[in-house]
Order: structure tokens, then C-alpha cells, then sequence
């Protein structure tokens, strides 16, 4: 079948292949310890405006056989959240919320704001559809969904350094070693294969990884566009080609024209005035006794996702934004897919006269959340490129790093060179004046980590409770190495939150430590509580240790021994 | 205890300590502290306060709920740390703790002869055998500027003039990478681009700086360095040997940025410390004229070509990212003609090989 699909792409003879890449990446936010807690509704405005509305058209897509072919990364910390039975539950209670809401919204909008009761009657719509495919056909796991489309040969899923960890800021090999060792576990935990590619965080690549890649199996990665072409040799095909590294791990890299395009703040596509306006929501709009039975115990407005008002003009005060139209804007999404085509034929052809002869490959990678829940049209941007790519041209096809890999094109050899894909090409933004205070304790975290294991390995780390201790002790320092807390501090966005995350995460190991290092009966020399025959706590530091696992539950399957030199 | 090494890769006379390990703590060989007395040390930079916890009823709280809906960093143990990461190709961030105090250390090897000793950390550029030094503190951190396409290790040591360099700490190394296009083209037929092409691939890639770059420079690398060299020593009225080390694209580049009306406060963060240093003292000498001047006297360039163009783009995107766009600041006005041969295009073998 595969094969077919291969021969069938090249018997086309498009003049150029597209790949899209969708990163899909939310940190773990899971609180237990609290019946609600406002940013774990990243993950619930996530599902009902991304990850829902993509499955549902990826799924329209290949019933209407469009043959879509799409490289999607669904990041580890992700899975784990989209599989947690806690996190499923919280999330059927938001989304009922959400409908209820929106249903009181069709009656008042009917009585008192006309204008605006198309939107609540689409909403509402949306929602109620959301809820009957969550609850029925994805049963509450949407897991199951993006399993189904890779198995149905829609997506390629990829995926991600295990807790979003930027490898080039881990201090140690064995830690960076597992950022990669536990995504592929649960990669397979999850989607019941070996994952093809990787995502690295922030596509931060620093020469030397790929050895680690190519240990665990892994074919390619997605980097920067500077990667590929400030790396030596000389790219002949620059960007628009994938390189393989001298040890078989091949990396295809970014395309900027693409990129700008569609995401640039500037110029890009979901900036056009008759999309959604982002910022506009009822959440800041209708009276707050109103709202109050759909907010959060605090009573605090807050964005509830549904918004009345389309973009308008790009200077224009929210005071003054006009009704959203949704035909207005469905229709400048099938407009803007059809100009993206067009360019993407332009590019082709001219990539191919530079290239004398040889097809280019357009890499455009982007983060998932784009598309429906920043760009509420991106889902129909999407549906309306690949019906477009497939039904009315066929100068371009689409296709997955994997398939090109598959295709047998030749690929140049290359070492590429340290970049990321934040401001400035590098790490600035995860490692400046503002969060340089985090990495002595992580580094220190990642040391004291191998310490342990090796001295497990050396002894019986077997024992049960030694076991349990260290497991959770990996789990802590995979939270703390997340790169979503040092660029959240970068970004000024809920920093609070951000630099308490890490200090709980690192806090949390040093306690587990203590656990090893001070146990009762109490062992010699620190670290050899790890080897001995298992440590026996008392009642407080058990209870400590089960609140600890209750709460930071993240893989479940994990293996601490990969720690170990 | 402490003991003398001779520092073999700088080739200077260096003392080095080795504080109660068989080895030097690299930043990846950390040293246990197991079998040491804890000593106080501080927190490398001032974290954060802890923000508070939720509003929780205080008499809902367990002692555990309590002890972790209050988080707080944990002290860190006094260790040997020495490391070294990358921010950008032209900037370091170090810091460092040193376990035991370093001076008393210092007065059991050397005795009497320490007084004149000053604690210092020294960044040594191993590729271009140069170093930095800044007095510090027994534990910190530090932000270095450096030369994209380099080595570096920060050390921690004892720094007297007319002494040996007491080393008690290094870092790992770090290799800052290129900030531009290889030099290098590939070894085999089928993937060689001579200048001229690559120049092109990197112009629909968006990359029309270097695009440019390349073009001017053509294949010969050495060759368009010495050029560089001439060209800037024209410019500064000085033998082009002064510059020798200073990184050729990047002088290429402020060269080209001067020639086309651009001013040295808009170079600033675009070219290294040292070239921007220079470009500094040169400032009442290089005028437009001066720049493109010096340039055409080695390069193929004509003045229309030299229009300074700002088409960048910021990092903000739709969302909660910030992706790099690169620099589109063109030099030129309109696409150069990549066809012709420059005057200044030397040819290697294998490019003409390729045509």
C-alpha cells in the first residue's frame, strides 16, 4: 500500500513536495491537588479549538480520500495529559460548562444582540458536535484518534525530547540521553510503534545529538533553517533539501518564505481583518454575575473562548471591532489556501531552475495551537489546502519526511550547525539575565541524578521503595528541565507561575533526595542509600512521597536506570 | 591536597590545584561532595521570591500540602561547579562555585608567596590561543562576548603578574558556531555548488545577506580573506596584518554595511565585539565613500548594488512563540546578476569542474 503511495506520488511528477509540520506541545499542568486550577485550561482551550477541529478535518480529509499526508509531533508531557483519566473527566466538565454557556448565549443574543447570534449558534453547534465526538466515537482519549490517523496513513507522528527538555542547556549526557530514551518509550506506550522523527524543543540542535537519535532509533529531526545552511559543507540544495549527518540521522529544516507567510505577526495570513479577533471574549465582555456560574471558584473574568468580533482592522481599538461573519472569513480562508498554492507553485518552479532539475522539498513546520485556537480558521485553512493541493493542481505534493526518507532521493551529507528556532537563531531566549538563575540547580539536579543511579545500579536498586524514590525523582527533574518555564519567564507571561513550577519541580527532587540520604534506618555516605537493600521511611516522608507521585504522574512506565553512566 | 600541574595545552607556565580529587571537576565530571564539610554557599544569582500559595484554608493544609504548595529552591550544596553554555555564537554565560575556600587552598601550596594572588576567572579562546581575565568571587556567574566559530573554556584560578596562573576550576568547552555559510564545499561531484550557485540557493532560501556575501566573496575562501584583510587595512590606513584573526565575513559584512550608508550604532550587535571595537576607533575615518572605496579596490561591487534595505522581520509570531526570522537587511538594491564573472572570482578546480 505504502509502496503504492510512493509510486503514485512520483509517477505525478510534481515539480516540488510540501511537507507541514504541526508541533503540538503543551507543558504538564496537571493539579490534583486542587478541584480547579486556571492553567490546566490550556490543555481544555487546546482540545476544543485545536486538537478536536484538526482530527475532525484530518479524518473528513481522508474519508473524502484527499489523501493528506501531514508530520504531526504530539509532545510527551501531551500524551501523558491527553491519556490522564483526571485530566479527561476535568476536561467533560469544562466542555459541558462551555456548551451550557453557549446555549444561554443563543437565547440572550437572540433577545438582545442579533447581531452577534449567528456566532452563538455556531458555538453552541461546535461545542454540542465537540462533546458527542468526545464522548462517543473518541471516548473521552483522543489518543485513540491520532493513533487511528496514523494507522489510516493521514498523519506521521513524531515525536518530542520527553518533557520539551532543550538538550543543548542539559548539562549531562545521561540526562540528555533520557530526555530522548523516555519520549521513545512513550512514544511506543502510546502509539504502539517506533517513532520515525523527533521534534527537538525549540528545534535546538547542537552538533553531537544525532548520535543520541540514532541510539534510539530515531530516522530524522526537525531543525532551523541555519542549521542546514550554515552547516559544512556547503548545502547544494540549501534549505530545500534534507541533509543526512555523517552518522545516518537526517534533519530537514525550515523554510522561511512558508513560515512568514502564514505565522508572522506582520505579514502573516490570520492577521487578515474578517478572521476572528483573538483578544475580544465574553469572558471580559457581559456582566460578571452573568458569567459567574462558568468561571472559576475565584470569580475571575478570564478568556471562555467565545468571541463575537473579527479582527477589523489592524489599528483598530477593541472598542470598535465589528461582528464576526463567519461565511466572510470561511471564505478567506479557502482564499488564503489558494494564494498559499499558488506561491508554493511559484516557489517550486523557481527552486527547481536554481536547482537544475531537482525537486525541492518546502519544510514548513509550525506549532499546532496556531491553527484554531490563536488562528480560529487555521483548522479550515488546513481542510481548504489539502482539498486545493489534491483536487486542482498537481505541481505540488504533499509529503512527510518519512515518505521523502522512503522515496530513495539522494541525500547530501552534512554536519549541521547549532541553532534553535527562537529570536535570534540560538538560546537566547531560554538562557538570559532572567532565567540564568535556573540552570545551577537544574545542572545540579541532573549530577546528583546519575549519582544515584549509578549507585542503585551498583547496589540493589530494586528495592521498592529505593525504586519508587528514584522514579520520582526522574519524574521531578523531566518537569524541571522543561523549556516551557525558561521562556515563559523570558516572554513576561505568567512568569509566576513559570518560576514556581520549576522551584516546586527542583524542590521536589531535593526532598526525594533527602529521602535516600536520610533515611531510616539511616545508611553511610549519603548516595549509598541508593544501593542498599531499599530505604524504609517513616510515615510522613511515605505520605510525602505518595502526595508526590499523585500529583507529578507522568510516565508511568519510566525506567530512572537510563540516569545511570 | 593541592598539587602542581604544568597547563599543556596553553603552553604557559600554569599551577593547578586539585582539590582533594584524582582529576579536574570538567562541568561534566562533577566531584561528590560526599565526603566534604558542607559550606555555606549562596545562590549563583538572586532567584525569585516564591510566589504565594493558593488561598487554601490554613486548617485544610497538611503539614505535606503545606511544605508543597510553599516551593522553594533548596541550597545549593557547596560543590566544585565550573560551566560553561552558549547563548549565541558571540555570547557566553558562566558561573561557577568553588567548594572550599580558595584562598587558604592557595596559602597551603604557595605559603607567603600568595599576597600578590588575585582570584580571577579566565576565558581562553583555544582556537585563537588568546585569553581574558576578570577579577571575582568564589562563586558567580559571568556574561562573556566572544568570536562566533571558536573555542572557549572559562577557568577559575589565582591570577599574580610576573606568576604562573594557579588553575583551580575549568569549564567545559564550547564551540560557538558559524554564523555564516561554510566555506568548505563538498568533497563529492555530485555535491559540490560553486559560489556563484550557492549564492543563489541562499537568495530563494531568504538568506540575502549571505547570499551577497558568497557572491562577492566567490570560491576561494582564502583568497577573499586576504582581500578582506587589504580591503579593511585601506580602509583604517593601517597594514592589513593588524586584523589578522578578526572574522573576514563578519568585516566583509560591516565593510558592505558602511559602503551602503549604514551607521556604526546600526552595526552594534551585528558584528562582534572586537570588529565593532575597531569599527569604533575608525569611526571619523570611514566614511561611505572611504568603505566602498576600500571594497572595490579587491572586490568586484558597483555603488547601485549597495543600498541598505531594511526588510526584517521581528520574531513575534501569531501566538505565544517567537520563531527567528533572518536578517533581511540587503546591501543591495535589486537582485545581483550571478551569471557574470566578477573580477574578483577566483575559481577553484572543482567548481569549474562543476560548470
Amino acid at each position: 500500500m505504502f509502496i503504492l503511495f510512493i509510486l503514485f506520488l512520483f509517477a505525478r511528477m510534481p515539480v516540488g513536495y510540501f511537507s507541514l509540520i504541526l508541533h503540538a506541545h503543551l507543558p504538564f499542568v496537571r493539579h490534583p491537588e486542587y478541584p480547579e486550577f486556571l492553567e490546566e485550561d490550556w490543555l481544555y482551550e487546546a482540545i476544543t479549538e485545536v486538537y478536536l477541529p484538526l482530527i475532525v478535518i484530518f479524518q473528513r480529509l481522508h474519508e473524502a480520500d484527499a489523501a493528506p499526508r501531514v508530520a504531526m509531533n504530539i509532545s510527551p508531557p501531551l500524551c501523558e495529559m491527553l491519556a490522564d483519566p483526571l485530566l479527561q473527566s476535568r476536561y467533560t466538565r469544562h466542555l459541558e460548562n462551555l456548551l451550557e454557556l453557549a446555549e444561554k448565549e443563543v437565547h440572550r443574543t437572540a433577545a438582545e444582540a442579533r447581531e452577534f447570534h449567528a456566532v452563538a449558534r455556531m458555538y453552541a453547534d461546535n461545542l454540542r458536535e465537540s462533546l458527542e465526538l468526545w464522548n462517543g466515537r473518541y471516548k473521552r482519549n483522543l489518543i485513540n484518534a491520532f493513533r487511528e490517523l496514523q494507522d489510516e496513513g493521514v498523519l506521521e507522528i513524531i515525536t518530542c525530547c520527553a518533557t520539551h527538555g532543550f538538550l543543548p542547556l542539559i548539562s549531562t549526557h545521561e540526562a540528555r540521553r533520557a530526555q530522548i530514551a523516555i519520549a521513545v518509550a512513550n512514544y511506543r506506550k502510546h502509539f504502539h510503534r517506533q517513532p520515525r522523527g523527533i521534534w527537538l524543543a525549540e528545534c535546538a540542535y547542537e552538533p553531537g545529538v544525532e548520535e543520541l537519535l540514532k541510539e534510539f532509533g530515531i530516522e530524522y529531526f526537525i531543525s532551523d533553517t541555519h542549521a542546514i545552511l550554515y552547516g559544512d559543507p556547503r548545502p547544494k540544495y540549501g534549505v530545500h533539501a534534507p541533509v543526512v549527518c555523517p552518522n545516518g540521522v537526517a534533519t530537514f529544516a525550515r523554510d522561511i518564505e512558508t513560515s512568514q507567510q502564514v505565522w508572522s505577526a506582520e505579514i502573516g495570513y490570520p492577521g487578515n481583518d474578517v478572521y476572528r479577533e483573538f483578544y475580544r471574549d465574553i469572558g471580559w465582555d457581559l456582566p460578571i454575575d452573568y458569567l459567574k456560574p462558568h468561571l472559576h471558584e475565584d470569580g475571575n473574568r478570564r478568556h471562555l473562548g467565545l468571541k463575537y468580533h473579527r479582527i477589523t482592522g489592524r489599528n483598530v481599538p477593541q472598542n470598535r471591532k465589528e461582528p464576526y461573519i463567519p461565511a466572510l472569513a470561511t471564505e478567506k480562508a479557502a482564499e488564503n489556501a489558494m494564494h498559499f498554492i499558488g506561491e508554493r507553485i511559484k516557489q517550486a518552479y523557481k527552486l527547481r531552475e536554481t536547482f537544475e532539475g531537482h525537486p525541492p522539498l518546502v519544510v514548513s513546520p509550525y506549532d499546532a495551537e496556531l491553527f484554531g485556537h490563536w488562528w480560529y480558521e487555521g483548522p479550515q485553512f488546513i481542510d481548504f489546502l489539502f482539498r486545493k493541493m489534491h483536487w486542482d493542481q498537481s505541481e505540488i505534493a504533499a509529503m512527510t519526511p518519512g515518505d521523502f526518507l522512503d522515496s530513495g532521493l539522494p541525500i547530501q551529507v552534512q554536519r549541521p550547525t547549532a541553532s534553535s528556532w527562537g529570536e535570534n537563531g540560538y538560546y537566547k531566549v531560554w538562557l538570559n539575565e532572567g532565567n540564568s538563575w535556573m540552570y545551577p540547580y537544574q545542572h545540579d539536579a541532573e549530577r546528583r541524578m546519575t549519582q544515584y543511579c549509578d549507585a542503585a545500579k551498583a547496589g540493589r536498586g530494586d528495592a521498592e521503595m529505593t525504586t519508587r524514590i528514584l522514579k520520582q525523582m526522574a519524574r521531578e527533574l523531566l518537569l524541571a528541565q522543561s523549556s516551557d518555564w525558561a521562556f515563559q519567564i523570558y516572554q513576561g507571561t505568567t512568569v509566576e507561575y513559570s518560576s514556581r513550577r520549576f522551584q516546586s519541580h527542583i524542590q521536589r527532587f531535593d526532598l526525594l533526595a533527602q529521602m535516600l540520604e536520610h533515611s531510616s534506618p539511616p545508611y553511610e555516605g549519603g548516595v549509598a542509600a541508593a544501593s542498599a537493600d531499599g530505604v524504609v521511611l517513616s510515615p510522613e516522608q511515605l505520605e510525602l512521597l505518595t502526595e508526590i507521585e499523585h500529583r507529578d504522574n507522568i510516565f508511568a512506565e519510566i525506567d530512572f536506570r537510563i540516569y545511570a553512566r | 591536597m593541592s598539587e602542581e600541574k604544568k597547563d599543556l595545552e596553553s603552553g604557559e607556565e600554569t599551577l593547578e590545584f586539585v582539590l582533594d580529587e584524582p582529576g579536574l571537576p570538567g562541568s561534566g565530571e562533577f566531584v561528590s561532595a560526599a565526603a566534604e564539610e558542607v559550606k555555606e554557599v549562596a545562590v549563583v544569582e538572586e532567584s525569585p521570591e516564591p510566589a504565594e500559595p493558593e488561598e487554601i484554608a490554613a486548617e485544610e493544609m497538611s503539614p505535606v500540602f503545606k511544605l508543597l504548595a510553599r516551593p522553594s529552591l533548596p541550597r545549593l550544596e557547596s560543590e566544585n561547579r565550573a560551566r560553561l553554555q552558549m547563548q549565541s555564537p558571540n555570547r557566553l554565560h558562566f558561573y561557577w562555585s568553588v567548594r572550599t575556600n580558595p584562598f587558604q587552598t592557595l596559602n597551603k601550596a604557595l605559603g607567603a608567596a600568595t599576597s600578590n594572588y588575585t582570584l580571577v576567572v579566565r576565558l581562553v579562546d583555544l582556537r585563537r590561543e588568546s585569553e581574558e581575565l576578570h577579577r571575582i568571587d568564589p562563586e558567580g556567574n559571568w556574561w562573556f562576548s566572544v568570536d562566533a566559530d571558536s573555542q572557549y573554556r572559562a577557568e577559575v584560578g589565582f591570577y599574580a603578574p610576573n606568576r604562573p596562573f594557579v588553575r583551580v576550576l575549568y569549564s567545559n568547552t564550547i564551540e560557538t558556531p558559524r554564523k555564516s555559510p561554510s566555506r568548505r564545499t563538498a568533497a563529492e561531484a555530485e555535491w559540490r555548488v560553486p559560489a556563484q550557485k550557492f549564492a543563489q540557493v541562499l537568495d530563494v532560501a531568504g538568506f540575502k545577506q549571505d547570499a551577497f556575501d558568497v557572491a562577492i566573496a566567490g570560491d576561494d575562501a582564502d583568497a577573499a580573506g586576504d582581500a578582506t584583510y587589504r580591503a579593511f587595512g585601506r580602509l583604517s590606513g593601517k597594514p592589513a596584518s593588524e586584523f589578522a584573526g578578526l572574522d573576514t565575513e563578519e568585516l566583509r559584512y560591516a565593510m558592505l554595511a558602511l559602503a551602503a550608508g549604514a551607521t556604526l550604532e546600526q552595526l552594534r550587535f551585528r558584528v562582534g565585539e572586537r570588529i565593532f571595537a575597531v569599527l569604533e576607533r575608525l569611526a571619523a575615518s570611514a566614511s561611505k565613500g572611504d568603505a566602498l572605496k576600500a571594497l572595490r579596490s579587491e572586490f568586484d561591487i558597483e555603488e547601485e548594488e549597495l543600498h541598505a534595505e531594511e526588510e526584517e522581520f521581528g520574531p513575534a509570531v501569531f501566538g505565544a512563540s517567537l520563531v527567528n526570522f533572518p536578517k533581511r537587511t540587503r546591501l543591495r538594491k535589486r537582485p545581483r546578476g550571478f551569471d557574470r564573472v566578477s573580477k574578483f572570482e577566483p575559481m577553484a578546480s572543482h567548481s569549474l569542474a562543476a560548470r
